[in-house]
């Protein structure tokens, strides 16, 4: 491409971040750093400190955050280190449904978690049904203040994320260096310790700080459960009065202060990959057939996680389709007439072509600027395109909760944005706010692609009389077709069951997106977790259909998608 | 058929000076080689005139037509990449055709001259193919009627050969310069092979840190190298050192330890001085192996290591100084050869004199 196209293509989508990601963020700064005289004051935050119930939401929010990460690290490592190992029978199949639960909704997920787990639930009732248990005094399985219902939720949601990041770690670590240790008499368990694991942290690190910063600000799985005291949530309470109360932006502030440091940290400690390695993989590694019992188990703890997983969603589809559950192991009626009356209510039809509109457009706005930052990046030398590329990848960083406050606080009354208020019409800043998260997945996915295909076949394409442009859509583009597919994929999955922006910008009920829908049924009282349920499958249904055909189209499997 | 004249041209990557003032004029219809060691600079002036690198300095002209700065899809040049840079997501018949389709001709024509174009380098039958399904030597042909089926001002060709086997080399290259002379195109070839060089071109320039060290014909290039590095690159020499004696014109004689010789100074513009410093080379196959000694060009010596290949043999002559590298064409005195005291004689006619 032409110097000056490439120059225009860095200015706009530099403006656009400008815009979009650095003002949102600035304006809440401003809304917890200036005071109603105008002046610079840290009253707001030291309050927040001082405020025993913004505290324990702070405690609360980081011990989520924490166990959620320890859990999934404990799911996701022995798996990857399994699949990185062993081959065993069904294994692309299995390793393909153990990412599943990364797109399925933990906030649909929490209706059938409580279904399953909660005092009048299913699994207290195999239990007595059993003769173990307590009818008078039912065990609690979610916890007091059901914190451990929303860490075992997220974790079994995220921890896919972790399982990537190590196997692709794994799959680094030369085998001469563990061939070395055993060399040296050092085996088993404690060669994993001593070598294994210090070679895979940082992408024990990468990987977990992403688990890390979704758990730590994690909106919807809270609100499901009821669980207020964190800080999430009552910073979405303290939204409703966001013109006068300053608090709700110092929460915010504090919130994306602690993400922030944590990011910086994971990219100053583990950034350089200071365990480069020395040489090229001298010897082949790669999974082994350890024999038929080996082979079982992994399937059976492949197969064991991913049931795990996806149960709070299966309790989703039979909440959906039960006419009553209470205290019994299976509901105890079937019938099928919450799906005709979710799709009769109101709310549903209108909230599912709403999403469709927003994470649509999210996509097609994702694919355009990923496309052209990934080009700036990978195939020009313009000074400044690393910052670019840094900044494509902040949005991983920063938790879609701050950046959903800082869209609505951009867009107040007398805002210079004000005329995107959602209040009013939240279609603009609903489809910016879809886009600028799930940009990275991306922008990501189409460097590889550039990476992956050489600059002779453009340039042997313009010297065959081609401009730039047009080879970029007639080469190109079809070349990193499956790169662009996966990463828009992705992020459209994503942004059909996106929760922050959606509960926090889509304010009335003719703009509502699938989740708030869900979110609005549940509170409804006697039918609603039913219909909400049956809501929910249909979400999962849809998003299965659009992942089951792509990946039709791509001819590839399932894992393959996510591994772009 | 164009002319191609580069006039001074400058190229940097950062303090990098890749290109030093290169001035050069290609004849039309002529197949030119630009060789040079790795390093030299010959990639880089290829990818000025296909416009992938605009010079900081200099003009490029095609004829009259100064496109220094027009970008590489105006140019109309036919392209062969080293590593072809065929479509993958194409089929052979529509690589060849996407130059034609960009051109907007019509479809009745570009069926006719595809299929033309694959005829000629004899790939007709593969047109439905996917790149994936060819093997090296045919994707090299494709790559070449991609380039050809445009028709265009000049084929640019950037080291084309050297993905294929020794075999499939000797035949493609001599496929090339039939193609290129059949359709009369002005065309330039960058290698780093001298073997492909010699043989099929008209007239090459050797590069050698971004400037032109020697243009000329292959002959000519062979039998009078100007520069030390000439002589080195394109072929194999013996260099001895020696000091000047007597000037005649272009002819000199120089004393070196092994004794005098006499010979020509490659660089015509080389101006040295009696007693001046100078490096004789002679090339293995220079050497006539004799019994008797003569006055001038000869060296006295033990036959080394030798090798017999058939139709030559290659030993080395080791002297009280040095050891060289002869070679005897259909070689008879290889069985009675070792370790024998035997003279080596020269023409002066093939004893080169260059700066040392």
């Amino acid at each position: 491409m032409s110097h000056s196209i490439s120059r225009l293509v860095f200015f706009l989508t530099s403006c656009f971040f400008a815009l979009f990601f650095v003002w949102p963020i600035a304006e809440t700064l401003c809304g917890a750093f200036v005071g109603s005289d105008g002046q610079f004051t840290t009253d707001y935050i030291v309050e927040v400190f001082r405020n025993p119930l913004y505290v324990e939401g702070l405690w609360n929010s980081l011990q989520m955050g924490i166990w959620s990460t320890l859990l999934s690290g404990l799911i996701a490592i022995p798996l990857a280190w399994m699949s990185d190992r062993f081959l065993f029978p069904g294994k692309s199949l299995l390793g393909a449904l153990v990412l599943v639960p990364m797109i399925m909704p933990p906030f649909v997920g929490a209706i059938g978690i409580k279904q399953i787990l909660g005092q009048q639930g299913a699994l207290n009732a195999l239990l007595l049904d059993m003769g173990l248990g307590n009818a008078a005094h039912p065990i609690d399985w979610l916890g007091e203040g059901r914190m451990w219902g929303v860490i075992v939720l997220n974790a079994l949601h995220l921890y896919p994320i972790l399982y990537l990041n190590v196997l692709a770690a794994l799959a680094n670590v030369d085998p001469a260096m563990e061939e070395a240790a055993e060399n040296l008499g050092c085996k088993g368990l404690r060669k994993f310790r001593l070598i294994t694991l210090p070679l895979i942290m940082p992408g024990i690190f990468a990987g977990g700080t992403i688990v890390f910063i979704w758990s730590f600000t994690e909106l919807g799985v809270p609100l499901m459960f009821d669980f207020t005291r964190v800080t999430s949530v009552q910073i979405f309470y303290g939204i409703k009065d966001i013109g006068g109360n300053p608090f709700p932006f110092a929460l915010v502030v504090v919130l994306l202060g602690a993400t922030v440091l944590l990011y910086a940290a994971s990219k100053i400690f583990f950034g350089r990959d200071t365990h480069a390695m020395m040489a090229k993989a001298t010897s082949q590694g790669g999974p082994r057939d350890s024999g038929l019992l080996v082979g079982l188990l992994c399937s059976a703890v492949f197969s064991l996680v991913t049931f795990v997983a996806i149960l709070p969603h299966i309790g989703v589809i039979l909440v959906s389709i039960s006419t009553d559950w209470y205290q019994t192991i299976f509901p105890s009626g079937w019938t099928l007439s919450h799906f005709e009356s979710a799709l009769g209510h109101n709310l549903t039809l209108p909230s599912i072509q709403n999403s469709l509109k927003y994470a649509g457009l999210a996509t097609v706005l994702d694919l355009i600027l990923g496309v052209a930052i990934a080009y700036v990046v990978v195939r020009t030398r313009l000074a400044g395109r690393q910052i670019l590329d840094a900044m494509a990848m902040l949005p991983l960083a920063v938790p879609g909760l701050v950046l959903a406050f800082g869209y609505l606080a951009m867009t107040q009354e007398g805002k210079f944005f004000s005329f995107l208020n959602p209040s009013i019409d939240p279609f603009a800043i609903l489809v910016i706010a879809y886009a600028v998260r799930r940009l990275p997945y991306v922008v990501r996915s189409a460097a590889a692609g550039f990476q992956q295909t050489s600059v002779t076949l453009e340039e042997a394409a313009q010297n065959l009389g081609c401009p730039p442009l047009r080879t970029l859509r007639k080469i190109t583009i079809p070349l990193i077709a499956a790169n662009l597919l996966a990463g828009g994929l992705l992020a459209f999955s994503f942004a059909m069951l996106e929760v922050s922006d959606s509960l926090i910008l889509a304010q009335k009920q003719q703009d509502f997106p699938i989740t708030k829908a869900i979110y609005e049924l549940y509170q409804l009282l006697g039918e609603g977790r039913f219909v909400a349920s049956a809501l929910g499958v249909w979400a999962m249904v849809f998003l299965a259909i659009t992942i089951l055909g792509a990946s039709l189209i791509l001819g590839k499997k399932l894992g393959a998608i996510f591994r772009a | 058929m164009i002319a191609i004249t580069i006039e001074n041209l400058v190229k940097k990557f950062g303090e990098a000076v890749a290109l030093n003032g290169i001035s050069l004029r290609i004849e039309p219809g002529e197949l030119f080689f630009l060789l040079g060691p790795s390093g030299c600079g010959k990639t880089t002036l290829l990818r000025n005139i296909a416009g992938f690198y605009i010079p900081d300095e200099g003009r490029i002209l095609f004829g009259d037509e100064d496109v220094t700065r027009l970008p590489p899809h105006k140019r109309n040049t036919g392209m062969m990449f080293q590593s072809y840079a065929l479509w993958p997501h194409m089929t052979v018949a529509k690589n060849v055709a996407f130059g034609l389709e960009e051109r907007r001709i019509a479809s009745v024509e570009i069926r006719q001259r595809v299929e033309a174009a694959l005829e000629s380098v004899q790939m007709q039958q593969f047109a439905d193919r996917k790149i994936a399904q060819l093997s090296g030597g045919q994707q090299q042909r494709v790559a070449l009627a991609r380039a050809l089926v445009i028709r265009p001002r000049c084929v640019l060709l950037d080291e084309p050969l050297s993905n294929l086997d020794a075999r499939l080399r000797l035949e493609m290259r001599s496929e090339i310069r039939r193609v290129c002379k059949e359709n009369g195109l002005t065309a330039i070839y960058v290698t780093h092979d001298q073997k492909e060089a010699l043989s099929i071109s008209d007239r090459m320039a050797v590069l050698e840190n971004g400037r032109i060290a020697q243009i000329g014909t292959p002959e000519q290039v062979y039998r009078r190298p100007r520069t030390r590095v000439v002589a080195d690159f394109i072929g194999e020499t013996n260099f001895l050192k020696g000091k000047i004696q007597s000037l005649e014109g272009a002819k000199a004689l120089v004393e070196t330890a092994e004794g005098p010789f006499e010979g020509f100074l490659g660089d015509p513009d080389w101006k040295p001085s009696l007693n001046d410093e100078v490096l004789v080379s002679v090339r293995p196959e220079s050497w006539l192996l004799r019994n008797d000694s003569a006055s001038v060009n000869v060296v006295k010596g033990r036959i080394g290591e030798s090798i017999y290949l058939g139709e030559v043999a290659q030993y080395r002559l080791q002297t009280n100084h040095t050891d060289l590298k002869i070679f005897e064409l259909n070689p008879h005195i290889f069985s009675r050869s070792r370790d024998r005291e035997i003279f080596a004689v020269a023409s002066a006619d093939d004893v080169v004199l260059l700066q040392p």
